[in-house]
């Protein structure tokens, strides 16, 4: 982001025909309410999984004494991972300053805001006494990496939620005018939230300040939230857990859950809303080589979390290797490290395959690997305690996930896409005044 | 490695050998025999004595479940421990053998032979044989009471035994003592086994440099030797006369596992500034929102002109 806007771009003519194919899908349509009413009634299915959890307690679910985290806490992980997609796009390669992210800078931050904001449900949904939750605060302990992670996911939430607001302001202002289209209730949101925009020097001054504070804090922020997450597992001595570089593979591992997540987004976004002169190619092709950048970082990774320890064999480190590698794990093993790593590390380094399409196939594939790896890092750990598994019914021997808490899971993925949906479909999904502001510069230059 | 080795083949040699080493007793007192008949007060009494001294070792009696030692402490019911004789039993407890303490020091004669009745409970075909002399008249004083007390001048302690004869209260001459200070683990041995002179007074000398309690305090326990002619009499009187010694509680530090309020200092600020840090740029920034909305009202009456 420049320190300094030339707001030469709000009498460029360019900006009415920007704002309008921006602003076109923005309110009500009919496809909306559908894809709306379909995800409203799935979650009440999935609301209902939660009334049988709420009113018998854990005990609907697959968690017992040995996996007691389980599904939720795969999902938790997954959910914070997916999250900080929006520091590494808006905050790194923005302050680096690849013009390229702008478009895409906004999705990213809504994928942040999303995510993290239901990370924090997906914990309750693995607490057995969700009513206790106030507990956690009066009487959390500072020693506790919970109380850190508890601290950080909220921070976390706020800066995103600043990150996604600050740079919309002046978006809201340009907006209320050409909003003819849309709801009375949605023009009024816009004007209440545009706080006073006027697009004085003065105002995009503060503005920028602003954000540049967040996108430097939100660095920070985001490796704590990460990292603290890894810790949960990490400060452990268990078996596949006990691991001295969890905090950057989990880090690393986000990136890949978040870049895919964001040209997800960015697929529906461009065919839905007929925006591929916003999201162009170039940006498929740009994100498809940051897969590839991130997919690449964390296979190294994963190659020192397995091979080193698998070269070592310790005993009880043995037992929890063979069952990802050719135990009951492996398959679900092997095909997370296939598909959602190797194999599209190889296929994006073809550029016939940075297409819209064929990315969203590789990268849906990705998320939902992405999505198992967690799995894979909660579950076979717990499933293999160090004492004997005696003197309990040979149900809770092994962790199968129940219904209930599959529904519960799909229902807080669910409460994520109603967010993405709401935020993608009730205001601009791309930056206009950066959008503008950066082609009025380009063509001011190109006529000198 | 080769020295590891080794010192696990010593240890199994060693254990090796004990096992297979018979325990010999000697021969007065394999055939020394209670001084009071078994009873159920005896039973219980043991009972205590064996849950208190005896089952961390050997476990429940009946149920085979001792811990797992080389030799394997034998079950109390088992036939290995009840084809000992009474005398045996005594002996073996008193004494001691490799993994097996010595009760001398801990036990009183009686309190052994109290735990030796709880054994043989579990011994149907037991048949007691009671000491002669006992049942020839038993103890010959009675009711000898003890009394402790603390010669400042001279570093000593001093047991006075008194017993009530002709209904006047006369001092126990000729009694041999043993005192004892309590520590965590059994009795420690007070200087050596006194008798009392003429006054019934038996003189110890007391350490310097043992260790009491915070204030100093420690338990003092004074005991007959010889039960048969002077019954069981024993002291338990707490003096201030130990070197005051303060062991801190586990939970006295601050630490990663202590309560909220021992939280370690480096932590606590490293987190309040974080937090602080943190949240002092999000309130900046919305402080900042603020000046944006005041700067646009500021300038709209211009606006409208």
């Amino acid at each position: 982001m420049a320190s300094e806007v030339n707001t030469g771009f709000l009498n460029d003519k360019k900006l009415d025909s920007i704002a309008a194919d921006i602003l076109r899908p923005v309110g009500i349509t009919q496809g909306f309410i559908v894809w709306m009413g379909f995800l409203g009634i799935s979650l009440l299915a999935c609301i209902y999984a939660y009334y049988l959890q709420w009113d018998k307690g854990l005990i609907v679910t697959g968690l017992r004494d040995y996996t007691s985290w389980g599904m939720y806490i795969a999902n938790f992980v997954f959910f914070v991972a997916t999250s900080l997609v929006g520091m590494l796009i808006s905050s790194v390669l923005g302050l680096i300053g690849f013009k390229w992210v702008k478009p895409i800078a906004r999705i990213a931050e809504i994928i942040a805001v999303a995510f993290a904001a239901i990370a924090g449900l997906v914990i309750v949904s693995d607490m057995g006494r969700p009513e206790r939750l106030p507990y956690v605060f009066l009487y959390g302990r500072i020693q506790s990496p919970i109380i850190w992670d508890v601290t950080v996911v909220t921070t976390y939430l706020v800066i995103s939620a600043l990150l996604y607001f600050l740079p919309l302001i002046p978006d809201l202002a340009i907006s209320k005018g050409r909003m003819g289209h849309t709801p009375k209730w949605l023009q009024k949101t816009y004007e209440v939230l545009s706080v006073n925009w006027i697009h004085t020097p003065q105002q995009y001054k503060i503005l920028l300040k602003a954000v540049r504070i967040m996108l430097i804090l939100i660095i920070p922020t985001a490796f704590a939230i990460h990292t603290v997450t890894s810790w949960l597992f990490a400060v452990t001595l268990r078996p596949g857990w006990d691991s001295s570089i969890f905090g950057p593979y989990f880090l690393t591992g986000a990136f890949v859950a978040g870049s895919a997540a964001v040209v997800i987004v960015m697929y529906f976004v461009r065919t839905n809303y007929k925006l591929d002169k916003y999201l162009t190619l170039h940006h498929f092709d740009m994100m498809g080589k940051l897969l590839v950048l991130v997919s690449i970082v964390y296979l190294y990774f994963n190659i020192n979390e397995y091979l080193v320890p698998g070269f070592k064999m310790k005993t009880a480190e043995a037992i929890h290797l063979k069952e990802l590698f050719v135990g009951d794990y492996a398959m679900m093993f092997w095909s997370v490290q296939l598909l959602g790593l190797i194999i599209p590390i190889i296929l994006l380094l073809f550029k016939v395959f940075r297409k819209p399409l064929s990315m969203l196939v590789i990268s849906i594939i990705m998320l939902i690997a992405a999505w198992f790896k967690r799995f894979i890092i909660v579950v076979p750990t717990q499933d293999h305690p160090f004492l004997p598994k005696q003197h309990v019914p040979d149900a809770w021997m092994v962790y199968h996930p129940t219904i209930v808490e599959s529904a519960i899971t799909i229902g807080t993925i669910i409460l994520a896409v109603i967010i993405i949906t709401i935020l993608v479909k009730f205001f601009p999904v791309i930056p206009i005044w950066e959008v503008a502001e950066e082609q009025h510069e380009t063509d001011s230059k190109t006529k000198e | 490695m080769i020295k590891r080795y080794f010192s696990l083949l010593l240890i199994v040699l060693i254990s090796l050998r004990l096992s297979a080493q018979v325990w010999v007793v000697p021969a007065e007192n394999e055939l020394r025999k209670s001084p009071f008949a078994f009873d159920d007060a005896s039973r219980k009494a043991g009972s205590e004595i064996y849950n208190a001294s005896c089952k961390s070792c050997h476990g429940e009696p009946g149920k085979n479940n001792p811990i797992p030692l080389v030799p394997p402490p034998p079950d109390f019911a088992s036939v290995k421990m009840q084809s000992n004789s009474d005398g045996a039993l005594q002996f073996k407890v008193t004494a001691g053998r490799g993994p097996m303490p010595s009760f001398k020091n801990t036990l009183s004669a009686t309190d052994v032979w109290r735990v030796i009745s709880y054994a043989r409970s579990f011994n149907d075909k037991y048949v007691q044989e009671v000491s002669k002399s006992s049942e020839a008249g038993g103890a010959s004083v009675q009711n000898v009471k003890i009394q402790i007390s603390w010669l400042k001048d001279k570093n000593q302690v001093q047991a006075s035994l008194s017993a009530m004869k002709d209904k006047v209260n006369q001092p126990v001459a000729g009694a041999e003592v043993k005192l004892f200070a309590k520590r965590y683990f059994g009795n420690l041995l007070i200087d050596e086994a006194r008798t009392t002179d003429a006054l019934g007074n038996a003189l110890f000398n007391f350490p310097a440099d043992l260790p009491g309690d915070s204030a100093g305090h420690v338990q003092l326990i004074a005991r007959l030797t010889n039960e048969a002619i002077f019954g069981e009499a024993k002291a338990d009187s707490v003096l201030i006369i130990g070197v005051p010694t303060y062991r801190p509680p586990l939970n006295e530090q601050r630490a990663m596992w202590n309560v909220v309020s021992k939280t370690p200092i480096w932590l606590l600020l490293a987190y309040t500034i974080a937090v602080l840090g943190a949240w002092g740029f999000i309130i900046y920034v919305f402080l900042q929102i603020r000046a944006i909305f005041l700067a646009g009202s500021k300038k709209d009456p211009d606006s409208a002109e």
